[in-house]
């Protein structure tokens, strides 16, 4: 079985005001000497349930992984190619804060056979860096970034956020422009989404943030995207561009909603038709892995029926669509046969283009994907 | 321990609990249980006399209750107390009367520190027109903020009441309880009526009992009824046989007969409450009294509104919910009624704004069904040209313009009591509502009494709070019909997406139709979430366009994150909303939520 292999550090310097990430500000170093162990736990735990795993990406998510040591890094990766069996091909990606690098760490991150680094930039404007709560400016971001090339990183991604409080076109047009001129190899763009339980939520109810019109945000959302096509990047996933051959591989196992395994605190896993979560808080994690079971919170088996929707949703969230031949090796039944009315729906809306081969959204489409997906859902 | 003797006449008091709202009525109908032994420590709970959920939440007494107390009075003998709760709002007036004409007696209870309001005012009016003895009692005065003098002298201000008369008291600390019982007995009349004449029972409430049918509750004027006695309504000649008779003590507790003077319940296999109105007589059908007792008349709903289940499904449900409801309350009307954008729903008739409040959160609460209800309206009489008089309570059936001679619409006289220094800002408003001024009185120098009339209508919507937010809380209001005069009256129509909304079509007065249009398409703009196309929201009076809105096409609704575990979250998000879209109405091709309706009615 191939699958993807994801780590979850769920620690922080400090937590953003907009995060609803399963993350917490750290606050003492034994904190992660302790997650550390309860990690090599879980790993070794699987390592018996999983010895015939082909693992095709590695994946260092948070919080922010970087808070570790590189040395730190350096053995937990070693751990897991001893435990499991990683392809000597992986694609390995570590998330990164500009101000939690060094060369000194960027040149570990090589050795532990990390080849891909996603830079947490958010913003090249220091005004609405410091309103999100990051810990680094602009001139930190391209100073991390250059390093890491020197260093000798040749995949890298750069997070950019958008729609944020008091933000126009101009300001996100400036950002993207300097986001591009360091050439990066992938771009991630997310739009600020208000989440329950964020203190952005509590000054959102109190009408203390000043948005984007829903008008503003499609217009920063469409220029987004033709600039990024004009500069050589494919919009190859609703929020994600990629050079020729950089697509993240890691991720797309996710949008192709194929099987991966996700240790750390609230990691999720999804093998078998088994899609389940571990402990979110880390404490409650680090207990559970020292009675020597899986620190499996809960879980869902899902029927066929929700599989199906679930690869339509995640496989139209890609420029290649859902293909027919896939779904009908994959499930055995023909996508128009089981989906017509909703597809054909669509194709009248003007959200879905059909052709021979597969479905995928329209321009349109894109920007109304929730209109699309909630046609599919029961 | 049960106590089941009958005492002379001598010894029976009928008394009520007459009150303004939240001045303490059913905690000092509490302490009066808790005296007497009628409820022990352990039955003890808030408000032992309101039974229903909503009773006790919004603090009020929706339905009559009649509970017997015995009391060993100061002189020492044995009494036997019946205690008659009434609801405390304007809107069950009518019950409130029928149930003051089964007492010889009243409680009025004044707050000490908001004093006398227009509920006071207004009790004091129907106590006395019942011929009722009132023992005036200021309560809650253990509160920092009493002042039982200044309230002592508001009430001799209102009325003949006396200084020397009025009781102090504190239903929270219990202070004061053994002073209104001894006045009970020492002030009201024992009831008159004789045991010896044929039978006459006042029926002053009812209700419905899934295992028992209606239980009517009397009280017996003249006469004795027992089990096994045929018996009649003087409005109805359809007999029935008693099958058991009995009293509250507060629960139900069958007893051998009742005799006059006495207050009890009546069960006798009554199919229909609507066969024992509140208000009417029970006589002995073997041997008729001649007479009714005098008061009984039909009510008649006042405030009308449609109502309908927002998932058609659940139309046979709510169709189901009301009949039950109906059961237990004679004054509730309805009709079934198909709306072109509803689809198969309810005409129904309130007492009042309250009432149908009320309604409407039970069938929600006690029956589970989402409604939707539309803008409540009043009953207006059409004159057409032919001749014909309709009346109409929903815009939908009012006649082409061009047919039409006059409209009228019922007018109310409105008594407020306030205090004096919010004289302009309840001016103000009254103007605004289309109301003329009539009277105008001091209670005391702080505190007048202001009569209008106004238009029903006005009032229905949000007078009260406008009113009550006007003056800090301080005003109060009370109200009655006075009849029904000409108007100046035009229908609005509102059409979403070129298609009209029947059910949101409303009857204004011609010089607010503009304002109330225009805030009206504001309103739907602001709730019915874009669509995947522009939709137009208009306003139209007789198809000329008065108001309109765009809601733009929907351009954005996408997340931008998706990785691992986000599927799971997301795929339940996504089946909720389309959950919640099911849950919507549809016009034509626009999806409307229910807050849509609701939003409206607060305009």
């Amino acid at each position: 079985m191939e699958l993807g292999l994801y780590l979850h550090f769920p620690y922080c310097i400090s937590k953003c005001p907009y995060c609803d990430f399963n993350s917490y500000q750290l606050e003492e170093a034994n904190q992660i000497y302790s997650y550390i162990s309860a990690l090599y736990r879980e790993i070794t735990a699987y390592s018996q349930k999983l010895k015939t795993g082909n693992i095709k990406t590695v994946y260092l998510g948070g919080g922010t992984p970087t808070i570790l040591s590189g040395t730190q890094i350096f053995n937990i990766l070693k751990f897991c190619e001893d435990k499991f069996t990683i392809d000597k091909n992986a694609e390995i990606t570590i998330e990164a804060n500009p101000g939690t690098l060094d060369g000194e760490k960027l040149k570990l991150l090589i050795e532990s056979g990390i080849n891909r680094l996603s830079l947490g930039a958010q913003s090249f404007n220091d005004v609405f860096l410091k309103k999100l709560g990051r810990i680094h400016n602009a001139q930190d971001i391209i100073n991390s970034y250059f390093l890491a090339r020197e260093t000798g990183f040749a995949n890298i991604n750069i997070d950019i956020m958008f729609a944020l409080p008091d933000q126009n076109t101009e300001d996100l047009q400036d950002t993207l422009k300097k986001a591009v001129s360091l050439k990066p190899d992938h771009l991630s763009l997310y739009n600020l989404t208000i989440k329950p339980g964020t203190e952005y939520y509590r000054e959102y109810k109190r009408g203390k943030l000043n948005l984007p019109t829903e008008d503003e945000e499609y217009d920063m959302y469409n220029w987004v995207i033709d600039f990024l096509e004009e500069n050589g990047f494919e919009h190859y996933e609703i929020a994600n561009f990629a050079r020729p051959h950089k697509k993240s591989m890691h991720n797309l196992i996710y949008w192709q909603n194929k099987p991966y395994l996700g240790i750390g605190a609230g990691a999720y896993s999804y093998i078998r038709g088994y899609r389940y979560m571990n402990y979110e808080n880390p404490v409650k994690y680090i207990k559970e892995t020292m009675s020597g079971k899986l620190p499996k919170d809960n879980g869902e088996r899902l029927s066929l029926r929700k599989r199906m929707i679930e690869t339509i949703i995640l496989g139209l969230r890609t420029k290649d669509g859902v293909g027919y031949k896939k779904f009908k090796k994959r499930f055995g039944v023909s996508l128009n046969d089981i989906f017509c009315r909703q597809i054909n729906k669509l194709v009248n809306l003007g959200l879905l283009e059909k052709s021979y081969v597969k479905i995928k959204l329209t321009r349109d489409g894109i920007f109304l994907a929730n209109v699309v997906f909630r046609e599919f859902v029961d | 321990m049960v106590k089941d003797y009958h005492c002379s006449m001598e010894n029976i008091r009928n008394f009520s609990i007459i009150a303004h709202i939240d001045h303490g009525k059913s905690t000092i109908a509490d302490r009066l249980l808790e005296y007497t032994g009628t409820i022990s420590e352990r039955e003890k709970r808030e408000q032992v006399l309101d039974d229903m959920d909503l009773e006790r939440e919004k603090g009020i007494t929706i339905k009559s209750k009649a509970v017997r107390l015995y009391y060993h009075s100061q002189d020492g003998k044995e009494y036997i107390l019946n205690l008659i709760d009434t609801p405390g709002h304007v809107d069950f007036s009518y019950e409130v009367s029928r149930s003051l004409a089964a007492c010889e007696g009243a409680l009025l209870i004044v707050d000490a520190s908001q004093g006398v309001q227009a509920q006071t005012a207004a009790n004091i009016n129907l106590a006395l027109k019942s011929n009722l003895k009132i023992i005036p009692v200021i309560n809650k005065i253990d509160l920092s903020t009493a002042n039982p003098d200044r309230v002592m002298q508001e009430l001799q201000n209102i009325s003949e009441i006396k200084g020397e008369e009025i009781i102090l008291a504190s239903a929270k600390e219990g202070i004061g309880t053994s002073d209104i019982l001894e006045a009970i007995v020492k002030k009201i009349p024992p009831p008159k009526g004789s045991s010896n004449l044929p039978l006459r029972a006042l029926i002053f409430d009812s209700i419905y009992n899934p295992y028992k049918g209606t239980i009517v509750y009397v009280k017996v004027v003249d006469g004795v009824i027992e089990p096994g006695m045929i018996i009649q309504t003087m409005s109805n000649d359809i007999k029935y046989e008693v099958a058991e008779i009995g009293i509250f003590r507060p629960k139900m507790q069958p007893i051998k007969k009742l005799t006059a003077g006495e207050v009890g319940y009546i069960i006798a296999g009554f199919k229909n409450i609507k066969d024992t109105q509140v208000g009417d007589t029970i006589i002995d059908a073997s041997n008729p009294a001649r007479e009714g007792l005098p008061g009984y008349k039909k009510v008649t709903p006042l405030v009308f509104c449609s109502i309908y289940p927002v998932d058609n499904k659940e139309f046979e449900n709510l169709k189901i919910a009301l009949e039950k409801l109906k059961l237990n309350d004679s004054s509730l009307f309805s009709e079934p009624e198909t709306s072109e954008a509803l689809g198969f729903g309810f005409r129904c008739g309130f007492l009042g704004l309250l009432h149908m409040e009320i309604i409407q959160e039970r069938l929600e609460r006690e029956y589970s069904i989402n409604l939707i209800a539309t803008t409540p309206s009043v009953m207006y009489q059409v004159f057409k040209k032919n001749g014909e008089i309709l009346k109409i309570s929903n815009p939908v059936s009012l006649p082409p313009r061009n047919e039409i001679e006059k409209i009228e619409e019922p007018y109310v006289k409105v008594n407020i009591i306030t205090p004096s220094k919010c004289i302009g800002g309840i001016m103000d408003l009254v103007q605004e509502r289309r109301g003329s001024f009539k009277n105008m009185e001091y209670i005391d120098e702080k505190i007048l009494r202001l009569d209008y009339h106004l238009p029903l209508n006005e009032i229905i919507l949000d007078f009260y709070d406008k009113l009550k937010s006007i003056s800090s809380g301080y005003a109060s209001l009370d109200y009655e019909i006075i009849g029904y005069q000409p108007s100046e009256l035009a229908k609005v129509d509102i059409l979403v997406n070129h298609q009209l909304v029947d059910a949101l079509s409303f009857i204004v007065h011609k010089d607010k139709a503009y304002k109330r249009a225009r805030k009206i398409v504001e309103k739907l703009k602001e709730i019915i979430p874009r669509q995947m196309y522009e939709v137009p929201l208009q306003a139209t009076i007789e198809s000329k366009i008065i108001a309109r809105e765009t809601i733009k096409a929907l351009k954005k609704d996408v997340t931008a994150k998706c990785y691992g575990g986000d599927i799971t979250r997301k795929r339940k998000l996504l089946e909720k909303q389309k959950a919640g879209k099911k849950r919507m109405k549809k016009i034509g091709k626009v999806e409307i939520p229910q807050e849509a309706f609701l939003g409206i009615l607060k305009i």
